[in-house]
């Protein structure tokens, strides 16, 4: 491969812990190979810099096959970069030219702190899940496949919002660095289905508070949560959680 | 009722106000233009409204009341939303770029809501400037014109929208009205949960249509008088 892959020049940014203010540094990698991942180039590039005796690039990363929901850049401007429905770790280098400045940062947003150079602090999503992201009910043991009947659009429709891997993308895309469609997701997913609609209004009431506790923006139905997705995840959810939360305060018992 | 305090405070709680001010205000804009184009309409048609209007004082002054308060309320949450949603982002990016298919992403009218609401705002300091208050008496023409009546003839009407600074404040005033319907009303219906496969087609270009067609409306009216 060597001779025919590409010159970069990365602009990235880096900050040595949550403290620093934090800059761009310029690095210029050569003879990368089109096939390699986005993060196969920054592993690269790591491996230079530690040879050089400087501190490699933190990223955050798991699975490296889009599952995981850990990868996180902002490249170019764009979360995940230019491929729809894509993570950064399923990324190619084949979607950049030989000679393009390639721009990294880290996910932005008040409730998403940096904690060194790419790698920010997502615990905030965490907090939301712990309350009510889930269903309390015990459900002993297994019961037979089709005891409770779910209807196959319902389970459809709550296997989609299922989808959400919770990297933030959303939030990063956001000009309000809102967390609705994360939010709706989670609500969705459950609220769909017959046993997540016991709890379906403390549920929506209680993520929500703790989101704009979190201190999230608010939506503005521009759209860009859905667009930057690499899950997929529809803003029809975010309409559904409006509903959801519509009923939980009007015709619900819970926040009285 | 303290429930419901807490409910609509929250950040969805504000926007289903927001859908419902914007909405409600969607409606008064209907009913001006409906009145506004008896004047191109001819004959005594606009006076008669007009004078029809003021007729019953009390029940004028309980609908204004009741239009301001919806308009303040929305004005209100929409400056409470955009601290909200500026402080939420913290440091920015040196780089954004859309992922939306459709094109001219920057320019899109939902990306500059609080702006277009702003020119409106100043728009609309000029409109009652020139209707509500007869120019504080500065224009001796309009004052002996508009006289005692609090109604506003097809004569006031004219010479006030025959004005050149009037003429592209209004002008001005209409375009960023489509600007702000263009989003504001398919993104209410958002807002308030109104979203299904079978409709939302109808809510978007419904919304876009409602848009063009009141801004369109009032243009009408502009270019009447500016032909008179
Ligand atoms: S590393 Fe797991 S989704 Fe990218």
């Amino acid at each position: 491969m060597s001779g025919q892959g590409m010159e970069l020049k990365l602009q990235i940014w880096r900050q040595a812990n949550a403290e620093d203010k934090g800059r761009f540094h310029i690095y210029h990698l050569s003879d990368v190979s089109p096939h390699m991942s986005f993060l196969e180039m920054l592993d690269v590039l790591n491996e230079q810099l530690i040879t050089l005796g400087e501190e490699p690039v933190a990223f955050d990363h798991d699975c490296r096959e889009g599952i995981c929901g850990m990868c996180s850049l902002m490249i170019n401007g764009q979360a995940h970069g230019p491929d729809k429905e894509t993570t950064t770790c399923q990324l190619h280098m084949r979607r950049f030219s030989d000679g393009d400045t390639i721009v990294i940062e880290p996910w932005r947003a008040k409730a998403f702190p940096v904690i060194r150079d790419l790698v920010v602090d997502r615990g905030s999503f965490d907090r939301i899940m712990s309350k009510g992201g889930f269903v309390s009910v015990n459900t002993g043991n297994p019961a037979d496949a089709n005891t409770i009947l779910v209807p196959k659009q319902d389970a459809d429709r709550a296997m989609d919002a299922a989808a959400c891997i919770g990297c933030g993308a959303c939030v990063a895309a956001c000009k309000n660095a809102s967390a609705l469609l994360f939010v709706s997701a989670k609500v969705s997913q459950l609220s769909l289905l017959p046993q997540g609609k016991p709890e379906k209004a403390q549920r929506v009431l209680n993520m929500v508070a703790q989101m704009d506790e979190e201190g999230f923006g608010s939506c503005t139905n521009t759209s860009e949560c859905e667009a930057a997705c690499p899950a997929g995840i529809s803003v029809s959810n975010i309409a559904r959680l409006n509903r959801d939360y519509m009923c939980a305060m009007l015709c619900s018992e819970e926040g009285m | 009722m303290k429930w419901l305090l807490n409910a609509l405070s929250s950040s969805v709680g504000k926007k289903f106000l927001m859908a419902i001010t914007g909405l409600l205000l969607c409606g008064f804009l209907v009913a001006h233009l409906a009145g506004n184009l008896l004047l191109p309409a001819g004959g005594d048609l606009f006076n008669d409204y007009a004078k029809k209007l003021h007729e019953n004082e009390g029940l004028l002054m309980v609908a204004e009341t009741g239009l301001f308060g919806i308009f303040i309320l929305h004005l209100y949450l929409a400056f409470s939303l955009t601290w909200g949603n500026n402080a939420a982002r913290g440091k920015g990016y040196a780089a954004t770029k859309s992922k939306r298919d459709d094109t001219m992403s920057k320019t899109r009218p939902d990306k500059w809501m609080i702006g277009s609401g702003i020119i409106l705002l100043l728009y609309l300091c000029l409109h009652l400037f020139d209707f509500k208050f007869h120019r504080f008496g500065m224009d001796q023409e309009l004052t002996a014109l508009a006289g005692d009546s609090e109604a506003v003839t097809t004569k006031v009407a004219i010479h006030v929208l025959k004005s050149p600074l009037t003429m592209i404040g209004y002008a001005a005033g209409f375009v960023f009205l489509f600007a702000h319907l263009s989003h504001g009303v398919s993104s209410a219906f958002q807002s308030l949960g109104l979203s299904h496969p079978k409709y939302n087609s109808l809510i978007k270009y419904g919304g876009l249509a409602f848009a063009s067609l009141i801004s369109l409306g009032f243009f009408v009216v502009l270019f009447w008088a500016i032909s008179q």
